[in-house]
């Protein structure tokens, strides 16, 4: 599913270069629910940035799906992005203007897909995450569990086969943080890969695997052993079939 | 399209959008009627003026009490004036067409105030008359040397014929042939109409029947006579300085004022409508600046404060076209809004402006022009934060400030 081969990533300012990646590799399995942990300043969210396209890298290798990313345009890292990768950001990122249903139609419009479609993959994700009544409300007028789970049905709409997830649970308690948990796994357990990056051990031991970076490398690294859960398949409108526009 | 959304967000925070919008309602509905004045002012400055304003030059002068000799004196100096190298024609007036002075009168179809009534602009013109203003004789003929004479002061005394522009043989005659008719003053006195000329702008230009204009064949009273003449085309400035030392040569009891060309009197009379063009042209061009303004300040705070949703939006697949594209439908949304607003404001000040003003009625393709004026101001000053927005990173939804 996700396969970097020695990815380099520094930022670089007139005095100053910094490596946030150095021959970074990783495999992640279709499948798989993966906790990427270090400490602040390892390079996780670089990691994150650069899974999820969000940045392009130095030097190194990756594939996405099969298929080698590494030096896509913009617009075709765009399109990927909208295509095979959902996101699940700490501070949820919601847009404040728009309604829930809006809010999980904003991926959905950029890929040009017809109103209707959107709106069952829409309803079909609201339905999973457990939020069809709050169609209307505004994310002011939700939790902070709820609006990450609105987040969380915005990165499903658009059947991704990777879900990347930014410290999903930092801004939660700890009731609502479980919630979440509880709702990755159930995800996961649709199938869905999930790559979380967290510095919070808790969090990360309800991965399948951990992979911990240290300096912007791998420092701790056990390869995927499938287990024998079952594998249920996602709500068809979400899953959209075996098919990915 | 992304309207919906886009509008929902507006309608959750309109202020800014309304203000905005309220900004390019005014300044449309201001911007498109001060063209319209623009426009009415250019095409009075433009027009054909029936003189030949470039060529010909006015000969102002006093008689001196007691030593001027009247008509005899009058001919002399047209005598000489008509001599001069470079001279069509000179004639006595008792009005400079284009000067913002004059004389006017009523005539009518028939005796007794009755019949067709037009208000009509005079001018006591010699036989010369028609060639020293440069006019064209369409119809009928000249005034006969015989009939052009000086009438009693303060009399009461009509003359005999008269010669009309088209548009006073349209007033009081509308399509039927003028010449060999009749006009009467206000006392019933009758006068032949002998000729018909093309077209001449009277002393008013602003005037709105400026071009009712009629001849008489009279030699001017020398309390407001003054000498118009016409020079060849190229020579009109030669042929002042020569009128000015062959009339200071004759010693016959009058005193030369000054000697001007028309198109200087003619530049003195408009000077407001010219101020006002400019005045106006400033205005518009200050409000399409400030709209402009308005319009880039709003998409500038917006792309500010929506960083991080722009980084959303980017991470989870919108193109850089796509976000150039959002914020311009944002700010064409908002522009459409002030343009329809602006459009009825428009219409209320065009209507407010001609009755109290007496103006004509805002025509529509003006509020079209201005509409699409505005949208390209608005798509132009939008551009550059829109663009700026495209840039936002995607990584900028992952950081957490």
């Amino acid at each position: 599913m996700l396969e970097m081969q020695n990815v380099t990533k520094a930022y670089r300012t007139d005095l100053l270069e910094t490596h946030a990646l150095r021959e970074f590799s990783l495999k992640v399995e279709k499948g798989e629910f993966v906790a990427v942990t270090g400490p602040s300043g390892s390079g996780k969210t670089t990691f994150l940035n650069v899974a999820g396209l969000l940045e392009t890298f130095d030097s190194g290798s990756y594939r996405l799906d099969g298929e080698d990313v590494s030096r896509l345009g913009d617009d075709a890292r765009s399109q990927v992005r909208n295509r095979r990768i959902g996101f699940i950001f700490q501070s949820f990122n919601l847009i404040p203007d728009l309604d829930v249903f809006d809010n999980v139609d904003v991926p959905l419009r950029y890929r040009r897909l017809p109103a209707a479609e959107r709106r069952e993959r829409i309803d079909a994700a609201l339905e999973l995450v457990g939020l069809a009544s709050r169609r209307k409300h505004l994310p002011s007028q939700l939790s902070g569990g709820q609006q990450q789970r609105v987040a969380i049905a915005r990165a499903l709409a658009g059947d991704p086969a990777l879900l990347l997830a930014d410290e999903p649970t930092g801004n939660l308690d700890s009731l609502m943080a479980r919630q979440v948990l509880d709702l990755l796994e159930q995800i996961n357990e649709m199938g869905t890969t999930i790559v979380m990056v967290t510095h919070d051990p808790e969090l990360a031991r309800r991965a399948h695997r951990n992979v911990q970076v240290i300096d912007g490398q791998v420092t701790d690294y056990k390869p995927y052993e499938p287990s024998s859960a079952t594998v249920t398949p996602l709500h068809p409108a979400v899953a959209g079939g075996a098919s990915r526009a | 399209m992304d309207i919906k959304p886009i509008l929902s967000s507006l309608r959750r925070s309109p202020t800014g959008a309304l203000l905005v919008a309220l900004q390019i309602a005014l300044a449309l509905a201001i911007a498109v009627n001060s063209l319209f004045i623009i426009v009415q002012r250019l095409e009075l400055l433009n027009r054909d003026h029936g003189v030949d304003v470039e060529n010909t030059f006015v000969v102002s002068w006093v008689p001196v009490a007691g030593r001027f000799a009247g008509e005899p004196a009058m001919r002399e100096d047209l005598q000489v004036l008509a001599g001069l190298p470079g001279v069509v024609a000179a004639t006595t007036v008792n009005a400079v067409p284009l000067s913002g002075g004059g004389s006017s009168t009523s005539l009518y179809t028939q005796p007794g105030e009755k019949g067709q009534r037009g208000d009509i602009n005079y001018f006591a013109v010699t036989e010369r008359g028609i060639e020293a203003f440069g006019l064209e004789l369409v119809e009928g003929r000249n005034f006969d040397a015989t009939t052009v004479r000086k009438l009693p002061r303060n009399g009461s005394e009509f003359v005999p014929e008269v010669i009309l522009t088209r548009a006073a043989a349209k007033e009081l005659f509308k399509d039927e042939p003028a010449v060999g008719r009749t006009v009467y003053d206000s006392l019933g006195q009758p006068a032949t109409v002998v000729g018909i000329v093309a077209g001449m702008i009277g002393s008013w230009p602003s005037w709105d029947q400026a071009g009712n204009v009629a001849l008489f064949p009279v030699i001017a009273d020398e309390q407001q006579a003054r000498y118009f003449v016409r020079a060849l085309p190229g020579r009109r400035d030669a042929a002042m300085k020569a009128a000015e030392d062959a009339l200071g040569r004759i010693d016959n009891g009058r005193v030369i004022l000054r000697v001007r060309p028309l198109d200087y009197i003619a530049a003195s009379t408009y000077a407001d409508d010219q101020a006002m063009t400019v005045y106006l042209a400033v205005v518009i061009a200050l409000l399409l600046g400030v709209a402009a303004l308005g319009i880039f300040g709003l998409a500038s705070f917006n792309v500010g404060a929506r960083t991080k949703q722009i980084g959303t939006r980017r991470a989870v697949g919108a193109r850089r076209l796509d976000i150039v594209r959002h914020f311009l439908v944002e700010n064409w949304l908002v522009t459409t809004a002030g343009v329809v607003v602006g459009c009825v404001l428009a219409l209320l000040l065009g209507l407010w402006l001609s009755e109290t003003f007496e103006l004509p009625r805002l025509k529509l393709y003006y509020l079209v022009a201005g509409a699409l004026v505005l949208w390209g101001v608005s798509l132009a000053a939008a551009l550059v934060p829109a663009r700026r927005a495209a840039r936002v990173s995607p990584a900028v939804a992952t950081r957490t400030v």
